[in-house]
């Protein structure tokens, strides 16, 4: 029997097979259904970075000079680097070439559900603690001063689904010594009818509360307003792709109360445009994540994001991610680079500059991290996961931007370890 | 293949076969035969489980859409053929909505009126109808009669009845086997009495191998075919028919003449969903000589067997047995 | 010398707009049907992949780059100024 290809008047088969598709739930991919299943989830992060100044020589060795206010009272907000403490503005240690010392240590404890509900909606419960100590520079990379302190943060999600899209909103709260944050957000999706084109838009407002803790200082407020619109595409089979641009406006506070001579503009736009792309490798099972994101804001900083890793199965349930990621930014339009190679006081702000920062992450500097992550199916309901991750962070490395090479290099490693359950 | 997998019998489920993951066959009773699950799972107790959810499905839509169902949704459209309007839930509407194009796609030959014809026809006593009572029975058939209005439908004449059967069973098959995969069953296939939806292929990647039954020689598999994804449905001249004087009539009916069709003994038809290959087999059936242009251009491959036993095939890669025999 | 955010957004966006064009215009050949989305409905396909882990690492890198967001709306905030 011959074999004949299926030409263009395929009409009557396919408006068969069309009218077979549209019965109800037929196809195996409904992408807005609520979850068949609920699910319980527990990650555990344990994070800690330091800091080298380049070159030989010197002794490991880090004076940081702190004083402790009365009674316990040292604070810090998390990974931020901002200190209580208040200290003489020196410890030239940190300049000293070979120099290391320590910076933060986190551990981080997260339970996480997500509960399917009457078919068409999913209830999502986040519950973080997490607790910082460690040391955090008040200038620069200079003065290191230690503290402690400890976070609560919850939030939860509510999704409604429909039969060509979604509608989530959301609330969180989070809470600490010297801040507060509070953050609403909706957003919504609309599919196409053959599901493979899903439009985004979401909107998002937070209200922050600063309260730093040094003898004298006022309440502060932060607010922002953001948007976020989005179109998701299936290209093939084995190729789906995504664009967000995302803008926020933002007033308020911005600086950091516990830096020397940090003054920030009191508005913050921020502007992000991200693409991201995952493939599908047939014969290997394995599959690439790919993304690329610029973020631009009213600081002056500009910043290109890159990140890339593959997922590859391997046997018996066990998969292994190897990643990279590639960061750069340009300094702010008011930071203030570091007056020498090992300085031993701040540098003087020029005189009529109205805003500035002499913080590091406000400067010019590139980032590599590079990571490994594991995760085993136990059973068919659990599965654990654990990663490691090593940053460095360099001026050097900058793309764009002046750079400041009196900053001591930075390197962060951190571990995860997650279990998931599903009920 | 057969190396690394060894068979295990036990009870109302088996182990068939063990390797990176356990493949278990849980056989059940519906849809007027035998049906099974077969899918990979951690423990016999976590497939039966599993099965369980689907062959509830499976016999919810038996029960709903059993002509015999006495407060059932068909027995109350046909009880009022000639009176009022009937209210339907969204899931039948749907199914008419399918039954519309159904009757476009097969020329008016796949109508879910014909079930009529049942009256005239016991495959359980050999005996041609007569002429008169045929004629009064084709009389009562037409689709295009029904009406319909939103939700409501209505059978304008007396004694004019639907019936879901000639896709009820491959629509259950698709059910079942969606809902599998939406509990996360990723290998495995809802076979009902010969209409497969495959849920994934084997553990390790493997198509399953489905034997198509020969036409004239029940215990024999004429060929197997390959199937990693997607519904191999069967229909035939062997599943329900008498033999009278040297020739064969089968329970597949023509509306237009009340007599059974033919020209073919088998055909067995690939595509994605079992509801569609179902479909495309029965209407095969029911086009006769002009069924293989229908069958090239609505599935993915076809197997074909005609009356003289000719085999015609297209794209269904099958794997032949290599003895002339085989038991 | 500084831009105003919108010298700043257009200057980088030329490549990004490329990008949005061709993602929302491209037909990729023949739709992809929906039997064919069994690839795309693996964990590993999807956008949201880990949620907490993205959740800890989105958290770490905002608190020491000045970059932040891109994908999502809302999640809390922090003191990390």
């Amino acid at each position: 029997m011959k074999q004949s290809s299926i030409t263009k008047s395929n009409i009557l088969g396919t408006a068969l097979l069309t009218a077979a598709m549209s019965l109800p739930a037929l196809d195996f991919a409904s992408a807005e259904s609520a979850p068949e299943r609920g699910m319980v989830s527990f990650k555990y992060l344990n994070y800690s970075e330091s800091q080298t100044v380049p070159g030989t020589g010197g002794t490991s060795s880090s004076t940081s000079t702190t004083t402790r206010r009365a009674a316990d009272d040292l604070r810090y907000d998390l990974i931020s680097g901002a200190s209580t403490a208040t200290t003489t503005s020196g410890g030239g240690a940190t300049g000293t070439p070979g120099s290391s010392a320590d910076r933060i240590k986190v551990n981080a404890y997260t339970v996480s559900t997500l509960v399917p509900v009457a078919g068409k909606w999913s209830v999502g419960l986040n519950y973080t603690y997490d607790s910082v100590t460690g040391a955090s520079p008040q200038y620069h990379t200079s003065a290191l001063t230690n503290m402690h302190d400890r976070r609560n943060a919850g939030d939860l999600a509510v999704t409604r689904y429909f039969s060509q899209g979604t509608v989530t909103v959301g609330g969180s709260y989070s809470s600490e010594t010297d801040y507060i944050s509070r953050g609403y957000s909706v957003l919504g999706s609309l599919s196409s009818a053959d599901k493979n084109t899903t439009w985004s838009l979401g909107a998002s407002l937070t209200d922050d509360t600063i309260m730093p803790q040094i003898p004298g200082a006022t309440d502060k407020s932060k607010k922002a307003v953001a948007g976020l619109v989005g179109v998701t595409r299936v290209l093939t089979k084995n190729d789906i792709a995504q664009f967000n641009l995302g803008y926020s406006h933002g007033t308020g506070y911005f600086s950091d109360p516990y830096k020397y001579a940090d003054n920030r503009p009191g508005t913050r736009n921020m502007t992000t445009l991200m693409t991201r792309w995952n493939h599908h490798f047939e014969g290997s099972d394995g599959t690439a994540r790919l993304s690329y994101r610029f973020y631009s804001d009213s600081f002056g900083i500009r910043a290109h994001t890159l990140d890339a890793e593959y997922v590859q199965p391997i046997s018996n349930g066990w998969t292994v991610m190897p990643l990279l990621r590639l960061y750069s930014q340009n300094e702010a339009d008011f930071y203030i680079a570091t007056n020498s190679p090992a300085e031993t006081a701040p540098t003087p702000v020029p005189a009529g500059q109205v805003f500035s920062s002499e913080d590091e992450r406000m400067s010019a500097f590139g980032a590599l991290t590079l990571g490994i992550k594991v995760a085993k199916k136990l059973t068919d309901d659990i599965s654990f996961d654990i990663k490691y991750e090593n940053y460095l962070q360099r001026s050097d490395w900058a793309l764009s931007g002046k750079k400041d090479s009196g900053l001591a290099e930075f390197n962060a490693h951190s571990i995860q370890v997650g279990v998931t359950c599903l009920f | 293949m057969a190396g690394r997998y060894s068979s295990v019998l036990s009870a109302a489920g088996s182990l068939i076969a063990t390797g990176a993951m356990n493949v278990y066959r849980i056989g059940f009773e519906a849809m007027g035969g035998v049906g099974e699950v077969v899918l990979s799972a951690d423990t016999m107790k976590r497939a039966q489980a599993m099965a369980a959810s689907a062959i509830e499905e499976v016999k919810r839509i038996e029960l709903k859409y059993s002509r015999y169902h006495s407060s059932g949704i068909v027995h109350r459209i046909n009880e009022s053929a000639g009176d009022g309007w009937t209210e339907c839930d969204d899931e039948t509407v749907s199914l008419f909505g399918y039954a519309d194009s159904l009757y476009e796609s097969s020329d008016g030959l796949f109508d879910i009126t014909s079930g009529v014809l049942r009256k005239a026809w016991d495959f359980r006593n050999p005996g041609l109808p007569e002429r008169e009572l045929l004629d009064a029975l084709i009389e009562m058939i037409g689709w295009e009669k029904a009406e319909r209005r939103g939700n409501l439908i209505r059978l304008p004449q007396r004694g004019m009845e639907i019936d879901f059967g000639g896709f009820a069973k491959e629509y259950a098959a698709d059910r079942g086997a969606a809902l599998l995969h939406a509990k996360g069953i990723r290998h495995g296939y809802v076979n009902l009495a010969g209409d497969i939806r495959v849920i994934g292929p084997k553990p390790d990647g493997a198509p399953w191998l489905i034997g198509i039954r020969d036409p004239r020689d029940h215990g024999r598999m004429m060929a197997s075919i390959p199937l990693s994804t997607g519904a191999l449905a069967t229909s035939g001249d062997y599943e329900r028919y008498f033999e009278l004087e040297g020739r064969r009539y089968c329970h597949i009916l023509h509306p237009g003449t009340g007599m059974p069709v033919t020209h073919w003994q088998s055909v067995s038809v690939l595509a994605p969903l079992a509801v569609h290959a179902g479909s495309c087999t029965t209407i095969a059936m029911l086009k006769e000589a002009d069924a293989l242009q229908f069958l090239e251009r609505s599935c993915t491959g076809f197997l074909a067997v005609d009356r003289l036993g000719v085999v015609y095939q297209k794209s269904c890669d099958p794997e032949y047995p290599k003895s002339p025999t085989l038991s | 010398m500084s831009k105003t955010p919108i010298v700043r957004f257009l200057m980088g966006a030329p490549i990004m707009l490329m990008v949005a064009s061709a993602l929302s215009g491209c037909s990729a050949g023949t739709a992809v049907q929906p039997w064919e989305r069994e690839n795309l409905a693996k964990p590993e396909m999807t956008f949201d992949y880990d949620p907490l882990d993205t959740r800890y690492t989105e958290h770490i890198y905002s608190s020491k780059e000045a970059a932040s967001g891109g994908a999502g709306v809302g999640g809390g905030g922090c003191g990390c100024n």
